[in-house]
C-alpha cells in the first residue's frame, strides 16, 4: 500500500475535515432487532452496522456442542447494498476472515464455561460500510452479549488507527484505508487491558507501531464510554445512581 | 427437490383456541378487523452509498431494500432492456430459526414473487436504461436484507423494494467509444406505475390480510396478489392448503382496494 | 440497617474491593470483583452479586416452569420451556412405572401445543432438563392469557414473599400463574380485569429496576398505597420459589427488621 496523493492538507485536516486525533462519530443503540436475546446498532462514521445475539440456544446438529463449554459461532456479513459496488451476498474470502477474528476478538471476554452444551451465535450484518467495518462490528457485538445477559468478564472495544501522509492518525476512513499507508484495527478490554484483536495491512517502522497502537487503544477507550452510555441509557434510562432506600420494596 | 417441512413454530392452544374464538366475532387477536393491516412504517434513503433504498416496517417484520445500479450485458432475448434483478435474504439477525448459509426454497420463492411483481406491472420503463442496444445497459440490482420477521414477508420485502426503486436516483451515464463514463449527473428512476402487493392468509374459512406471526403459523393457505393502478400483475398462492374461487375472487377485490390504500402512502411519500 | 451498598453495573464493572465473596454474576479478577451481567450489584456482609436485568432462562432445579408440549417421542414429550436447553417429561411420570408406548397413548394426556406446569426434577451440566407434573396443581394449563416476560423479572413479579402479585391478583380478580422461566398465564371470569392485570404485569417487567414501582402499579390498579399485611398464605406454585431478587428482598427484610 504505497500511498500515491496527499490525504492531510496543509491545516492538518484530512479527507473528512477531521485532525490526527479525532475519532468520527459513533452512535450506539442497544435492543433494535426486537426477535433476538440482545442486539445492538451502531453509526461509526459512514458505517451502519447491526449486530444480533442467539443465545445460549440448542447446538444443532446435536454432535457439534462441547461437554464442558458453549460453543461460539460468529458471522460477519455484509449486505450487497453496503459497498460502493454492488457486493454478490454469498460470503467472500475477507469475510470468512474476519468472521473468524471477530470470533477471536470476542472470545476472551465471555465466560463460555457457565453454558456447557450450549451454543452462542453472534451475527454482524454491515448495512454500510466506510472503512473500520470490522471494529465497529465487534463493539456493537460486544454490545448485543451484554444486552443477551451472557456473563462476560469485560466490555470488548474495538477501533483502528493507521499510516497516512507518513502521519500516525486515529480511526481511519474508507479512502484513508484504501489509498493510506497502513492500516491497524485493534480490539480492547478495557478493564481487563488486554488486545483481542490485532492486524496490521502496510507498513511501519518499530515508533510508528507503538504510536498506531498507542493510538488505537486511546481510540478503543473512546468507543468504551459509548458502549457503556448506550447499554445505561436502554436498561436505567436517566436514572445512573440507584437511590439506596427506595431499591427495594 | 422440494420437501415437506414441519413449521418451527409451534402455536399454543390456548392461544389458538383464542384466536378461533376471536375469528367467529370477525376479529384477530391484536384486536384488527379481517382486512386491516398493521402499522406501516416507511423510511427512505437510509443507506446513503445506495443509489435508492429504504426501511419497512410491517408490524414488527423489518425490510431493508438497497439499490445499487451500475452497468453490464443485457439479458438474452431483451437487447432494448436495462436489466432488472431482485434479491432478498433472511439473515440470521432476523428470527431464531433463520441460519446462515444461500436463501432456501421460502426465500427464493419470496425474491421471485416480489420481482414478479416489479416486472410484470413494467413498474421501471427498461427501455429507457440502454446505452449501447445489445452490449451496454444500466444494471439495476435491488437487494432485500429482511432484518426482523414477524410475519407476511411478502408485503414488507416488496413495499421495501418499492419504495427504494420510487426514491433511487439514477447516475446518468454516457458512451465515450467503448467505456462507461460516469456524468456526475442523477436523474430519476423512469417510473410508470406502482405495483402494491397485498398478501392475505386462509384459516379456516376466514381470509385475512397481512398475517401476523401466530396467524401465519396457523394458516392453512396464503395468496399474494400485486396489483397496480390497471390491475392485476402477479400472483402467487402459496403453502399446502387450497382456497374456493370465491375466496380467491373476494380476495383479488380486497387487494385492489387495500392497494390503492397502500399506493397513495407511497406516492405522497417519495413525491412520484 | 444493615449496610448492603446497590449499584447499577454493566460487565465488567468493579463492584468492590479486598476478601468479599462472589455470590452469583460476579467474578474474582486479582483483588477486586466485577460484575459479569447487567444489572443491580449488592456488596452486602456476606458476598457480592449481581441481580441479572437481562438473559436467556437457565434451569434450575425444583423450578416451577410453564412449558410448551412441542414434540414427543414414544417415551417422552418433548417440552419448550423458553430456555437454552429443551426439557423432558418422561411418559412414566404420568403414566406410572408400568408405562406401556403400545398399550397407552401418550397424546390422550398432552398434545403437541398444549401448555403445562411442571416443576424442574433434574438439570445439570451434563444432561438436559427433566420435568415432573406429580404434584398438586401441576399438568395441563387449561385456559387463560398467555403472556412472556424476561425471566430475570420474574422475582420483581412475585414480590417479597408474594407482595407484588398477590396486589395485582387481588386488585383485578385473577389468578396469575407465573413460570421461573417467564411464561405467565391470567385466569379470570372479566376480561376488563384480565386486561388490567396484564398492564400491570407488563409495567413491572418494563420497570422492575426502577424505585417506588409498587406504588405506581397501584395507582395503575387504583389501590390505596396502604402497609401491606402479613401475607399467610403462599400464591399456588409460586409460594416457595426461590429466586435471585426475592431472596435477596427477603435477607434485607429480615436484616432490616431490627
Amino acid at each position: 500500500m504505497t500511498q500515491t496523493r496527499n490525504l492531510i492538507d496543509e491545516n492538518g485536516k484530512r479527507t473528512d475535515g477531521r485532525t490526527a486525533d479525532e475519532l468520527r462519530e459513533v452512535k450506539i443503540t442497544v435492543g433494535t432487532i426486537r426477535n433476538a436475546d440482545g442486539s445492538a446498532f451502531i453509526e461509526f462514521g459512514k458505517n451502519k452496522i447491526v449486530a444480533a445475539v442467539y443465545g445460549p440456544r440448542e447446538v444443532h446438529p446435536k454432535h457439534m456442542a462441547q461437554p464442558d463449554r458453549c460453543v461460539l459461532r460468529c458471522r460477519y456479513h455484509m449486505s450487497p447494498f453496503s459497498t460502493d459496488t454492488r457486493k454478490n451476498p454469498a460470503p467472500s474470502r475477507r469475510e470468512v476472515e474476519i468472521s473468524k477474528v471477530m470470533r477471536e476478538a470476542l472470545e476472551p471476554a465471555l465466560i463460555l464455561e457457565d453454558y456447557p452444551r450450549a451454543a452462542i451465535d453472534v451475527y454482524v450484518e454491515v448495512l454500510q460500510s466506510d472503512g473500520g467495518s470490522r471494529c465497529a462490528g465487534i463493539t456493537a457485538a460486544s454490545v448485543a452479549l451484554a444486552d443477551a445477559g451472557i456473563n462476560m468478564r469485560d466490555l470488548v472495544s474495538a477501533c483502528a488507527a493507521g499510516k497516512v501522509d507518513e502521519q500516525i492518525v486515529l480511526d481511519i476512513n474508507d479512502t484513508e484505508d484504501k489509498e493510506g499507508g497502513a492500516d491497524m484495527p485493534v480490539a480492547y478490554m478495557p478493564r481487563l487491558e488486554q488486545v483481542t484483536l490485532l492486524q496490521l495491512d502496510g507498513k511501519l517502522s518499530q515508533e510508528q507501531f507503538n504510536e498506531c497502537i498507542d493510538k488505537a487503544i486511546s481510540g478503543c477507550k473512546i468507543v468504551y464510554e459509548i458502549q457503556k452510555q448506550a447499554l445505561m441509557q436502554k436498561y436505567f434510562g436517566n436514572e445512573t445512581e440507584l437511590k439506596e432506600e427506595a431499591a427495594v420494596q | 427437490m422440494s420437501a415437506s417441512r414441519r413449521s418451527p413454530v409451534i402455536v399454543e392452544h390456548l392461544r389458538k383456541q383464542q384466536m378461533w374464538d376471536a375469528l367467529s366475532k370477525g376479529k384477530r387477536l391484536d384486536g384488527r378487523d379481517f382486512d386491516d393491516q398493521r402499522p406501516l412504517e416507511i423510511e427512505l434513503d437510509v443507506i446513503k452509498k445506495a443509489n435508492g433504498s429504504a426501511r419497512v416496517k410491517l408490524g414488527h417484520s423489518e425490510v431493508i431494500a438497497g439499490v445499487k445500479v451500475s452497468t453490464g450485458e443485457p439479458f438474452e432475448g431483451l437487447e432494448n432492456k436495462g436489466a432488472l434483478i431482485v434479491s432478498a435474504e433472511v439473515l440470521p439477525i432476523a428470527s431464531p430459526h433463520a441460519e446462515p448459509g444461500p436463501p432456501d426454497e421460502e426465500v427464493v420463492e419470496l425474491a421471485r414473487v416480489v420481482d414478479r411483481g416489479v416486472r410484470e406491472s413494467e413498474m421501471i420503463d427498461l427501455e429507457q436504461l440502454v446505452l449501447v442496444p445489445g452490449k451496454v445497459v444500466y444494471t439495476v440490482f435491488v437487494d432485500c436484507s429482511i432484518v426482523n420477521t414477524d410475519g407476511n414477508l411478502f408485503d414488507a420485502t416488496s413495499y421495501a423494494v418499492v419504495a427504494a426503486l420510487l426514491s433511487a436516483k439514477l447516475p446518468v451515464l454516457r458512451m465515450e467509444g467503448e467505456k462507461v463514463v460516469d456524468t456526475g449527473e442523477t436523474r430519476d428512476m423512469p417510473i410508470t406505475t406502482i405495483p402494491v402487493s397485498i398478501t392475505a392468509a386462509r384459516i379456516g374459512d376466514h381470509v385475512l390480510i397481512d398475517q401476523g406471526p401466530e396467524e401465519e403459523a396457523c394458516m392453512d393457505a396464503r395468496i399474494t396478489i400485486t396489483t397496480n393502478e390497471e390491475g392485476f400483475c402477479a400472483i402467487q398462492k402459496g403453502f399446502t392448503g387450497s382456497f374456493t374461487v370465491e375466496q380467491l375472487k373476494k380476495a383479488a377485490q380486497s387487494a385492489r382496494v387495500k392497494g390503492e390504500e397502500v399506493r397513495a402512502r407511497l406516492q405522497e411519500l417519495t413525491a412520484r | 440497617m444493615h449496610d448492603v451498598k446497590r449499584r447499577y453495573v454493566i460487565p465488567g464493572d468493579k463492584i468492590a474491593e479486598g476478601n468479599f465473596r462472589p455470590l452469583m454474576n460476579v467474578i474474582k479478577s486479582g483483588n477486586s470483583l466485577v460484575a459479569t451481567r447487567i444489572g443491580i450489584a449488592e456488596t452486602g456482609r456476606d458476598g457480592v452479586k449481581v441481580i441479572p436485568l437481562s438473559g436467556v432462562y437457565i434451569p434450575r432445579v425444583n423450578d416451577l416452569v410453564i412449558g410448551k408440549i412441542v414434540d414427543h417421542s414414544s417415551l417422552s414429550w418433548e417440552v419448550d420451556i423458553n430456555s437454552c436447553f429443551s426439557a423432558h417429561l418422561p411418559a412414566q411420570d404420568v403414566f406410572g412405572r408400568d408405562f406401556s408406548p403400545a398399550r397407552d397413548d401418550m397424546t390422550k394426556h398432552f398434545a403437541i401445543g398444549d401448555m403445562i406446569t411442571a416443576r424442574i426434577m433434574a438439570f445439570d451440566r451434563t444432561r438436559d432438563p427433566m420435568l415432573t407434573v406429580q404434584d398438586r396443581d401441576l399438568g395441563k394449563v387449561p385456559r387463560g392469557e398467555l403472556l412472556k416476560i424476561s425471566a430475570t423479572r420474574v422475582p420483581r413479579l412475585i414480590g417479597k414473599r408474594g407482595a407484588m402479585i398477590q396486589t395485582i391478583e387481588q386488585a383485578t380478580q385473577t389468578r396469575v400463574l407465573i413460570g421461573q422461566n417467564g411464561i405467565v398465564v391470567v385466569t379470570g371470569r372479566n376480561p376488563e380485569g384480565i386486561n388490567l392485570s396484564v398492564r400491570a404485569i407488563q409495567m413491572v417487567e418494563e420497570e422492575a429496576h426502577t424505585a417506588n414501582l409498587t406504588q405506581r402499579i397501584k395507582v395503575l390498579l387504583n389501590v390505596p398505597d396502604t402497609p401491606q399485611q402479613e401475607i399467610t398464605h403462599a400464591p399456588i406454585g409460586n409460594g416457595d420459589a426461590k429466586s435471585s431478587m426475592g431472596e435477596a428482598e427477603e435477607e434485607l427484610e429480615v436484616e432490616g427488621e431490627k
